[in-house]
Formats: structure tokens, C-alpha cells, sequence
């Protein structure tokens, strides 16, 4: 890659690389292979610049025109190779190696990379065979060895495993792959306890060997000892602090731990050092996601698709940060994608279910059972279901799987309810997918016999795990979200399966769900078609509310002491769609002076707030009485309500703990129904507070209520003034009331199960 | 590299601990001690304190101590580790080392106040934290401290005023709503105690002392099914209690076949400073029915000409059937009990000559000694299965001796059963299927009400009994 070529660009680009400023080198290599210095070495020498930026999909054309330039030359192809590999294109990268090889036999790189491939694809002879011949011509290569380790392990042949890993590790003490690959050798050979004080003793003999420390890791991360692995991996990050293998990890490590503010650094680190990884990139992904930082999350998945192609990982997660930005039409039509892909699979049928009932237009009932019995087809028929004794008046065992039990919208709208649920008659047993330390989780805690972290586990061994419980009705507090388990549903763990909040979006479309619980309001009658479940209605509302017992007080009305009406919304941006926006300015024209207010946690990212004032202009929204606010914590989100008048809801996804919320804080709220189970959920929690005369059929009618209400300011003050007593007093926040209506439709749905009374 | 690399691993292990994350700190500890950190014991030691391995902790913070005299920093630490242990005499000893070391240290104050108080050193817990709440009168966890400390005194009136100025000027204070609730209850304001730790419940409030205290309430109330909820709560979120669990267990009819050491120990210290004047308002009678019982089957000790001993009373409490017997005596009298509160109060009576903090079936067990007379009022309602007990107290009688003790009774063919005030009681059938295979035979089984409970009165059974072939 050296030459003696020398003019222009050509010597100031090549320095530039091996100086290892790549970005300076690029404009200088363009420049030197437009004007054919360098010969061939001023494209491929571009090329490696860009793939060492991860700028795979421009370094493609430079390299290829290396290879023309180059036809005797190996590194060109190989390269290519790479990129193709990086991609997922697994049989052109083996052509492009065969090929690379053809012009250079001896060439180690592109041996080690085939052998990698035939090894994933099950040929470990071959792998193997090349692999040794890479050896001989490089005997001195510790990566071969990795590579020679790693191929042993997967013959059994621990002994030639072990003494490889170490080989390397007496080289290269903070090699991670290594460390890993002896890990697990030594845990193969003599099981978890003895492999563990092995590498214990070795450390203890060397105590700032790094890859000892990921070794010790390796070994208490298999054995589900997290926050020790963990532990381990700051141990070798601090004895490290260069080797970018361990940072990434520790980076991964502190993303599963929830820790995203101290993994971020690291993340980018590892990214930068290692371009080509695009398992970091995806995680970093999740991170700025966990943070609501999605206009980055987006810009950082859109360079990957462009760099790695389109993966359907990387689409399903373009996906929801496009739904998260509020540009759902984007969204799904990304989601689509996914699901066409080969190898989108199931969690490309279920991400769309994450994604789908935001639409505006295609986000109905109907579409949304459609797009889950395609998930249940991809996940095949329920299992059959569990034996348990058909005592109708038994005391039953209730299992929760949610991983919302603590301050989460499932929480505040489940929490008092599942209290009130008499004990004498009802075992509550938690499966909690994430775990929550805040009071509401405690009094979760409280009321739940038996607790069971289980986010960890897989759904087979939950599935087994509710078994043993001896779980009676199973019920779904996750749906399709984030951690749901649709998958363990179909495994039919209880032989009673009810969704209820968390996503209740519409129906799953499982036939492992037996009933859906509902109210009146969210399904009429007529709606029973829209659901694969049977619908469980409770007399009054399918949730109960508890309100903060820390709220502020309710303010009073800001429209009189301000002169104009400010209007609210603070529901994610997802659920802000275009009719929506179409229909606020209607309201804002006709209102003199009025104000809106748009106050959410994705608000907070500068870039953000951009995006969305682009798409208020477009939607005939003046940006001067728009107030675009970000996320605050909760005490201060429900003081916010302090300066709005009235709520407007966003639709056809429904505001849900946020109309609760802002009743509570003496705001009422103008929603619009429509016909799936979140459209609905504003007129369920509005009607439940004697509020029905609050909720439009049409977007007409949603436009004129607004502008009628915001008209009479004194009735506007007097409602707010008793709002909060109201709801107190209301069944959507009565418990007691709550609780014998949900422990009757559970009793209901176990009796339908026992099956009619055998007669004595 | 190895000096810097030191200070790094200690720093980042230090403010791991801070943050509460004692696992993670591990690792980085063992390289400390390795590296031979001189920071690493005392690091280790706040380690294990938080993952409550208690010994290491201790083991940790002596090796930290050894080279050092009077670092008051280390001293509070083995002081906090002593606390959670139970060792509360040596807790006391740290902490006032720490306190001179360091006077005007809050933080020293404080533990050692813990530490005199969890003694049973209430008027010098009160002093101390009264000089330290005056140096410092806005530090709520003081007076939270301060109010415990009158209300484990007696001194009911100041508690309640205390606490309710400590929870209205700082409500989240850990710990206050419980205090102030429990405070009402000892003061005999069960209504009180209850209207405290609901509005602690709806405040968001969520400890298990708070659901506990509840529970206590109603059932001082008489309403048991009501508190069986709250007992199950305060379990859950205290899963450490064997207290709490026994009662659960008990609230829910699930069946243990004997109560907890733990939760005798618990409920007996807890009733220990107005146990017996509770008692005697309630109208307890079973000390005079065991004195009568020996008057009847002994009639030679008791017109004098015989003398009576050793006697050893099995779950003596605060003394009552010593005093009952004491005119009777004549040779050693060794009382046992789980509760150290109420060994002091038996102690304080000067009729024992040994009183022993034990589980009574350990000292059945010791071979050697052998009894006249052993007694057991209100000790085997703590029990489920008596076989065993019965069996050693057998083995435990000396030639001619004689058992007597009291049980609750259950309907015949009800065997045993937990109820729902966490005790046991013993159906008369059961009771003769278990003196026949311990090898004794009833001499008197009497139906006596043993003591009121609200408008009732709880009904009872008391045995005398000795070894068949005598």
C-alpha cells in the first residue's frame, strides 16, 4: 500500500492515513485517484480510509476500482470481501476471499476471514484446514491462534483450546477473545465452580492481567451473576484502559445493567475504534432510545443502513425511532420492510405491532387484529393448555407478567385495583421483566405473594417456571411493548391467559389469549368482531386510577389572570399524527390568542424540536404559539398542568394515564374515539368521570368542542375547580369498587374454564 | 503502573459503595488486597456490611482497626457491622470510641444512642441523643431516634409529641409513620395506631413496620381477618422476619408445627416493659394455678415438711410462676426464655439462680440434670407437635418429679392448629396421645379459662403430669 508515486494528494493522503487521521486523508485520496495518481493504490488506500470511518457503502466503488486497477493484487478483493461480510452478504464475501486468494494464495488476512465463514456455516474441517496452513505462513499471527482456540472449542478439544488461549493471553494479556475463548474451555472442561477458582488463582497470581478479569466475567455472566460480571468488566477496563475489545464490553455490560449514561462514552469509543461492529451501533441505538434522545438514535441508524445495508435489526429500530418522532406513516412503512425482508422474521411481525396502531389511517381495529394473527401465524398454534383443578370456587392463583410493576402507566393503572382483589380469594404471583425499586413497586411487592424476577430468563423457562407456580389465569400486562412476551402466551403457561393494560392496543390475535378485559366504552357491543380474545367487560372502567398522593394542588383556571386560552398535550410524540396536528390548528385559527402546549421527554433533544416545528409549519400551526417542552420528572410534569386550560387529546391513539393524569390535575381533556381498544381509552377514562360529553365521533366534531368549551371560560372554571374531587369520588379511582368488579369477571372467566357444574 | 493503578481501583471501588453497589465493588477489592492496598480492609468491611455478610464484615474492619487507635471513621463502621449483628454491647463500646474521638459528630452520636438503646439503655440513649438533637435540632433522624427512644421508656406522651413534630416537619423521614403508629399502640391507642398507619399507607408510605404495626392494631381491635392481609404485606416486604412470617402464616391458616425462635424472642422483648401489668389486667391466672396444683399434688411441700427443687421453669417471661412458687423453694430454681428483655425483668427480682437466654428444647436436651418440678405457663402454645418437647421433659424429671404446665384448647380430634393470634392450641386427645408416648401420665388434666381476651375468655387446659411407673 506504500508507493513512490509522488505528487498532488497522493503523498499527503497516504500520510495522512498512516498518521491515522482517516477523515484527513479521505478529500486528499479522492482527489489523487481523480487525477490517476498512485496508480490503483490511490482507490484502494480511499477505500480502507472510508472503511476505517464505517463509511462502508462509499468505500464499495473505490475499492472496486482498486481491483480493477490492481488485478494482481489480493488486498482490493479482500477488503471487498469484508464489507460484504459486515453486510450479511455471506456468499459474496466467500467470493470475494476465493477470489482474493486466487491472486495471492498466501495472503493470511483473507485465509483467517474464509475460515471464519466456513466455520459459521458449519464446515470446521475446512475451517480448520485453513487455519493451520494460515499458521504456517504466519506463525507469529496471535490472531490465528484466537482463531485456532476458537475452532478447538468448537471440536470438544478443550486441551488445544486452553493451551491456544494461553498462548495468546502470555502475548497479549488483555486480549478479550481470548480470555473469553479460555473461559469457556475452562469451564466446559471442569464446570462452573472449579473453572471459576481457576481463573481466580490465576488472577490472584497476576492480579492486573485484564483478560483474566474478562475471563472471571465471562464465566459469572454465564452463571447469571450480572452485576458480578459486570464488576469484573470495570476490573478490566481499569487494568486496560486501551484495549477497545474491553471497553466495548464493559459498554455492552453497563447497556444490559440499564445504565446507559456511563455506557454511552464507552459505546462511542468502541465504535469509533472498531467501525465495523454493528452490534455496537445497535446498542448504542438502544441507549439513546432509553434516553429519549431518538433524533440521534435515528441519524445513528441511518448511517449504519447505509454503511451495513438494510438489516432488518437496524430497520425494525429505525422503525420505532421514526413512530417515536412522530412520523408514523415513515415508521411503518420502514416496519413493512422489516417484515419483508428474508430474514425479518417473527420480531419483525411484532415490531410492526409496536408500531402499527399510531397510524393515522391504517392504525384501525380491524388492521390491528389482521397484523396479530400474522404474528400468531409466524408463532404457530397455542399450546395446549395446562391441567389445574376445574374447582370453580377455589382460591386461585393469579400470575402478573409485566415489566411495568412499579411507577409505570401499568402501575398507576393497575396497582390499586390488584390491591383491592381480595386475598382470601386470589394468590397474586409477579413474573417481572424488569426489575423496579420505587414505592409503587413496593406496594406491588406488598400485595404479590410470591415474586419472581424473570426478565433474564427465556420464554420456555418462564413458561415452565408458571407451571410449577401452578398459575390458574395468567395476566398480560405487556402486549406487544417493549419486553413483551407474546411468544410465552402461545406456550399457554395458565389455562386462563387475559390481557390487560400495557399496550392494550387491540387485539393480540393469539389464540394462547383467552379474554381481553374491557368496559362498555372501549368495546360496545358490535365490537366483539375486532378481537381474536372474548371480550371480559367490567361494569364500569376496565382500569382504576391511582391518583399521586404527592400531587400538587389543582391551580386555577391560567386563562383568567393570562387572556388567552392555552391548550395542552402531553403525550408522547407517537401518538401525535397529522389529523391530529390538522385538527389543532383549526382550533388555534379559530381561537383568538390561544396557545398550545406540547411538553414530552423526546421534546428535550434540540434536534428533536426541530423536526417537529418543521412539521407544525407544514400543518398550518404558527410557531409563535406553539410552546415545545421537554420531559420533566413527574411531580413537576403534573404541575405543568397548572398552566393549561384544556387537554387535546391526540388521536386515533389515545391518550391513557395521561387523561387520568391531567383530570387529576383539574384539566379536562377533548378526545376523539375511534374504533381500536387505544382510541378508545380517553373516552373509557372520560366517561368513567361522567365526562362523555368531552369525546367526538368525528374530527369535525373534535375541532368544534374544543372551540365551543375554550369559549366559556366561567364554566371552564368552575369544572376545574371540582375536577379532582369528582374524579376522587368516581369509579375510575375507586378501588374497593374496582376490586370486586375484577375479582367477579376473573371468577367469571376460571368458571367458563372449569366448564358447566357437574351435577351431584 | 501498579501506584496509580491502586488509587484508581480504590476511587472507583470507593464511589461504588457509595452509590450502594457493594457487588460490583468486589472484584476491585480483591485486586486491592492483593496490590496490598492499605484502604482495602476498611473497603471490604463496608463492602460486606452492605451485603450484610456480617462476619467477613467484622473480620474486615478488626483488620482495618489493628493499626490504628482512635480513626473514628473505622470505629462508627465496626460499630454499624456490631448493630446489624445483634452485638450490641460491643456496638456501644465502638461508638463511644468514636464519639470521643470525635465529639461533635453526629453520625458517632447517633450509632451509639442506637447501640444503648438496642441494650436496653434507655435513659442513656435518652441523654445522648437529647445533648445531640440540641446541637443539632433540625436533624430529623435525631428526633425520630429521640421519640423511639421515650417510647422503648415508657415515656409515651413525649414520644407521640416527638414523633409528630419530627414527621410534620420532615415527613419522609425513613421510618417515622411506623414509629408514630407503633408509639399510639404501646400507649395503648389502638384506634390511634390505626387511623396513623393508614394515612401513612395512603400517603404512598410503603415499609413493612407500617403494614405491620396496622395489623398489630386490628388485631388489638379484635379484628383478625383484617389484619391478616397487612401481616401477609408486611411479611412480603420484610422477607428477613421470622416474626412477620410466622404471623402471616398464621393470619392465613398456613401451618408451621412450631412458632420461631425469632418470633418468640420478638414478641416477648416487645412485651417485656408492661408485661406483667398487661397480664394482670387481663386477668392471667395461670402462675396461681400451677402454685395450686402443687399444693394439691405435693401436699408435703406444701405444709412445709418437704422441701421443693431444682425446678426449672420453662419460658419464665418476667418471673410470674417464680414469685408464684417462691415461698415453696428449697433448692435451685433455673429459669429459661428466648427474650433478653424479659430475662432483665425476671433477673430484677432476685429468685432465680440462673436464668438462661435459651430455646427450651436445647436445654431439655442437656443430659445430666434432673428436675423435681418443671413448669411451663403459657410456653407450649408457642408449640405445634408436643411429642418431642414432651419426651424430653420425661427424660429431664427426676424420680417422683412432676411436670405442670398450661395449653390452649382445641375441640377434640382437631389435633393442633395454628390460630390467628400466632399461637397454638392443643386438643385433649392429642394431648393424651403425646403423654403416652412421652411416657407420662396425666395426673390432672383441668378446663380453666386461662385469661380474658376483649369480652371472652380464652380457654385452657392445665396438666400435671409425671413419668409412668411412678
Amino acid at each position: 500500500m506504500r508507493s513512490a508515486t509522488e505528487s498532488g494528494g497522493w503523498p499527503a493522503g497516504l500520510a495522512a492515513l498512516a498518521g491515522g487521521a482517516p477523515a484527513a486523508a479521505v478529500p486528499l485520496l479522492e482527489e489523487a485517484a481523480a487525477a490517476g495518481e498512485g496508480g490503483g493504490l490511490a482507490p484502494l488506500n480511499l477505500g480502507l480510509a472510508l472503511m476505517q470511518l464505517g463509511r462502508l457503502a462509499e468505500a464499495v466503488p473505490a475499492l472496486e476500482a482498486a481491483a480493477r486497477a490492481l488485478p494482481g493484487h489480493a488486498e482490493p478483493a479482500f477488503r471487498l470481501g469484508t464489507i460484504a461480510g459486515l453486510r450479511g452478504e455471506a456468499a459474496q464475501a466467500e467470493a470475494h476471499f476465493h477470489a482474493a486468494l486466487a491472486r495471492d494464495p498466501r495472503h493470511v488476512p483473507a485465509l483467517a476471514a474464509l475460515a471464519a465463514l466456513e466455520e459459521e456455516s458449519g464446515r470446521i474441517e475446512a475451517a480448520v484446514a485453513r487455519i493451520t496452513c494460515a499458521r504456517l505462513l504466519d506463525p507469529a499471527e496471535p490472531e490465528l491462534d484466537v482463531a485456532a482456540a476458537r475452532l478447538a472449542l468448537r471440536l470438544d478439544d478443550l486441551p488445544t483450546a486452553i493451551a491456544r488461549a494461553e498462548a495468546v493471553l502470555a502475548q497479549r494479556p488483555a486480549h478479550a477473545g481470548a480470555a473469553r475463548l479460555l473461559a469457556r474451555a475452562l469451564l466446559r472442561r471442569d464446570g462452573a465452580e472449579a473453572a471459576l477458582v481457576d481463573v481466580a488463582t490465576r488472577a490472584a497470581a497476576d492480579p492486573t492481567s485484564a483478560g483474566l478479569a474478562v475471563a472471571a466475567a465471562e464465566l459469572h455472566g454465564a452463571a447469571g451473576r450480572y452485576p458480578t460480571a459486570l464488576a469484573e468488566l470495570r476490573v478490566a477496563a481499569m487494568l486496560a484502559p486501551d484495549a477497545a475489545e474491553i471497553q466495548a464490553a464493559l459498554g455492552l455490560g453497563l447497556a444490559d445493567a440499564g445504565r446507559g449514561q456511563e455506557a454511552e462514552p464507552l459505546l462511542r469509543a468502541a465504535i469509533a475504534a472498531r467501525p465495523g461492529d454493528l452490534d455496537l451501533r445497535n446498542r448504542l441505538a438502544t441507549v439513546l432510545w432509553k434516553s429519549h434522545r431518538v433524533s440521534a438514535m435515528l441519524e445513528m441508524l441511518e448511517e449504519a443502513i447505509r454503511a451495513f445495508g438494510p438489516q432488518p435489526i437496524l430497520l425494525m429500530n429505525q422503525a420505532l425511532a421514526l413512530n417515536a418522532l412522530g412520523e408514523q406513516a415513515a415508521a411503518l412503512e420502514v416496519a413493512e420492510a422489516a417484515v419483508a425482508h428474508p430474514a425479518g422474521g417473527t420480531q419483525a411481525l411484532m415490531n410492526r405491532m409496536a408500531v402499527l396502531p399510531y397510524h393515522p389511517e391504517r392504525g384501525h381495529a380491524a388492521a390491528l387484529l389482521a397484523a396479530g394473527r400474522a404474528v400468531a401465524a409466524r408463532l404457530g398454534p397455542a399450546a395446549a393448555s395446562p391441567a389445574r383443578p376445574r374447582d370453580p370456587d377455589r382460591r386461585l392463583r393469579v400470575g402478573l407478567l409485566s415489566g411495568g410493576l412499579g411507577q409505570h402507566p401499568v402501575g398507576w393503572l393497575t396497582l390499586a385495583g390488584l390491591e383491592a382483589l381480595p386475598e382470601a380469594e386470589f394468590d397474586l404471583i409477579a413474573y417481572s421483566l424488569k426489575p423496579r425499586s420505587d414505592t409503587m413497586a413496593g406496594r406491588f411487592r406488598a400485595r404479590c405473594a410470591v415474586w419472581r424476577e424473570v426478565g433474564a430468563l427465556d420464554d420456555a423457562s418462564v413458561a415452565a417456571m408458571m407451571a410449577v407456580d401452578g398459575i390458574d389465569i395468567l395476566l398480560d400486562l405487556g402486549g406487544y411493548g417493549d419486553g413483551g412476551r407474546p411468544g410465552l402466551l402461545q406456550r399457554k403457561p395458565a389455562p386462563v391467559a387475559i390481557k390487560w393494560v400495557g399496550m392494550q392496543t387491540g387485539s393480540m390475535g393469539l389464540d394462547g389469549l383467552d379474554w381481553m378485559l374491557t368496559d362498555h366504552w372501549e368495546t360496545p357491543a358490535g365490537f366483539d368482531a375486532f378481537y381474536a380474545e372474548r371480550l371480559l367487560r367490567l361494569p364500569e372502567g376496565y382500569v382504576c386510577y391511582l391518583p399521586p398522593a404527592a400531587a400538587p394542588p389543582v391551580a386555577p383556571l391560567p386563562a383568567l389572570t393570562r387572556g388567552h386560552v392555552t391548550f395542552g398535550c402531553f403525550n408522547n410524540l407517537a401518538k401525535v399524527t397529522p389529523p391530529s396536528l390538522r385538527a389543532w390548528a383549526r382550533i388555534l385559527a379559530a381561537v383568538p390568542g390561544a396557545r398550545l402546549a406540547l411538553r414530552t421527554h423526546a421534546l428535550g433533544e434540540a434536534a428533536t424540536r426541530d423536526r417537529v416545528r418543521a412539521r407544525l409549519a407544514a400543518h398550518g400551526l404558527p410557531e409563535d404559539r406553539v410552546a415545545l417542552e421537554g420531559g420533566v420528572p413527574h411531580q413537576a410534569l403534573l404541575a405543568a398542568y397548572g398552566g393549561i386550560d384544556i387537554a387535546l387529546d391526540p388521536f386515533p391513539y389515545a391518550g391513557g394515564l395521561t387523561v387520568c393524569e391531567a383530570l387529576w390535575m383539574g384539566v379536562p381533556v377533548v378526545a376523539l374515539a375511534g374504533d381500536s381498544f387505544c382510541a378508545r381509552h380517553a373516552l373509557s377514562h372520560l366517561a368513567n368521570t361522567g365526562l362523555p360529553d368531552w369525546v367526538a365521533a368525528t374530527e369535525a366534531d373534535y375541532v368544534a368542542l374544543a372551540i365551543e368549551r375554550a369559549r366559556d371560560l366561567p364554566r371552564l372554571a368552575a369544572l376545574r375547580a371540582g375536577l379532582r374531587a369528582r374524579v376522587a369520588a368516581a369509579p375510575l379511582c375507586d378501588a374497593p369498587r374496582f376490586g370486586r368488579s375484577l375479582a367477579a369477571a376473573l371468577r367469571h372467566a376460571w368458571r367458563e374454564w372449569c366448564g358447566p357444574a357437574t351435577p351431584v | 503502573m501498579t501506584a496509580p493503578l491502586v488509587d484508581r481501583l480504590a476511587n472507583q471501588a470507593h464511589a461504588l459503595l457509595r452509590d450502594g453497589r457493594a457487588e460490583e465493588a468486589l472484584p476491585m477489592l480483591d485486586r486491592l488486597g492483593r496490590l496490598g492496598a492499605p484502604a482495602s480492609a476498611a473497603l471490604r468491611a463496608e463492602a460486606m456490611l452492605q451485603l450484610l455478610r456480617l462476619e467477613e464484615a467484622e473480620t474486615a474492619a478488626d483488620a482495618a482497626l489493628a493499626g490504628t487507635t482512635d480513626d473514628a471513621r473505622l470505629h462508627r463502621l465496626r460499630a454499624r457491622i456490631r448493630l446489624a449483628r445483634g452485638h450490641h454491647a460491643g456496638a456501644a463500646e465502638d461508638a463511644a470510641t468514636a464519639v470521643m474521638a470525635a465529639p461533635g459528630d453526629t453520625a458517632g452520636r447517633l450509632l451509639l444512642a442506637t447501640a444503648l438503646l438496642e441494650e436496653g439503655r434507655h435513659d442513656e440513649a435518652i441523654w445522648f441523643l437529647g445533648e445531640a438533637w440540641r446541637a443539632d435540632p433540625g436533624n430529623a433522624a435525631l428526633q425520630a431516634r429521640l421519640g423511639q427512644a421515650f417510647m422503648r421508656a415508657g415515656r409515651h406522651e413525649a414520644a407521640a409529641e416527638l414523633l409528630a413534630h419530627c414527621e410534620q416537619q420532615a415527613p419522609s423521614t425513613p421510618g417515622i409513620a411506623a414509629l408514630r403508629a407503633q408509639a399510639a399502640l404501646l400507649a395503648d391507642d389502638a384506634p390511634e395506631a390505626e387511623r396513623l398507619a393508614r394515612a401513612a399507607l395512603a400517603r404512598g408510605i410503603v415499609e413493612g413496620a407500617v403494614h405491620s404495626v396496622l395489623a398489630h392494631a386490628l388485631v388489638s381491635q379484635g379484628r383478625l381477618a383484617e389484619a391478616g392481609p397487612h401481616f401477609a404485606a408486611a411479611a412480603r416486604l420484610s422477607p428477613a422476619s421470622h416474626y412477620l412470617a410466622h404471623l402471616a402464616a398464621a393470619s392465613s391458616g398456613t401451618t408451621q408445627d412450631r412458632a420461631p425462635e425469632d418470633y418468640v424472642a420478638t414478641l416477648f422483648d416487645g412485651y417485656a416493659p408492661h408485661f406483667e401489668t398487661s397480664l394482670l389486667g387481663l386477668g392471667y391466672r395461670v402462675p396461681g394455678l400451677i402454685r395450686r396444683a402443687v399444693e394439691r399434688l405435693l401436699p408435703a411441700v406444701a405444709a412445709g415438711r418437704a422441701s421443693l427443687g431444682p425446678v426449672l421453669d420453662l419460658g419464665c417471661g418476667t418471673g410470674l410462676a417464680g414469685v408464684a412458687l417462691s415461698d415453696l423453694l428449697h433448692g435451685p430454681l433455673t429459669g429459661v426464655d428466648l427474650s433478653r428483655r424479659m430475662l432483665e425483668q425476671a433477673a430484677a427480682k432476685h429468685l432465680y439462680t440462673s436464668l438462661r437466654q435459651a430455646d427450651l428444647t436445647a436445654v431439655l436436651r442437656e443430659e445430666g440434670a434432673a428436675y423435681a418440678l418443671i413448669t411451663a405457663a403459657d410456653v407450649f402454645c408457642y408449640l405445634g407437635d408436643l411429642n418431642e418437647t414432651l419426651a424430653l421433659c420425661r427424660q429431664r424429671l427426676a424420680p417422683g418429679g412432676l411436670l405442670v404446665f398450661s395449653l390452649e384448647r382445641a375441640e377434640a380430634g382437631a389435633g393442633w392448629r395454628l390460630g390467628p393470634s400466632g399461637r397454638y392450641a392443643h386438643a385433649p386427645d392429642y394431648l393424651a396421645a403425646c403423654l403416652k408416648a412421652a411416657g407420662l401420665q396425666a395426673l390432672e388434666c383441668r378446663e380453666e379459662a386461662l385469661r380474658r381476651d376483649g369480652e371472652a375468655s380464652i380457654p385452657g387446659l392445665l396438666v400435671a403430669a409425671h413419668a409412668i411407673g411412678h
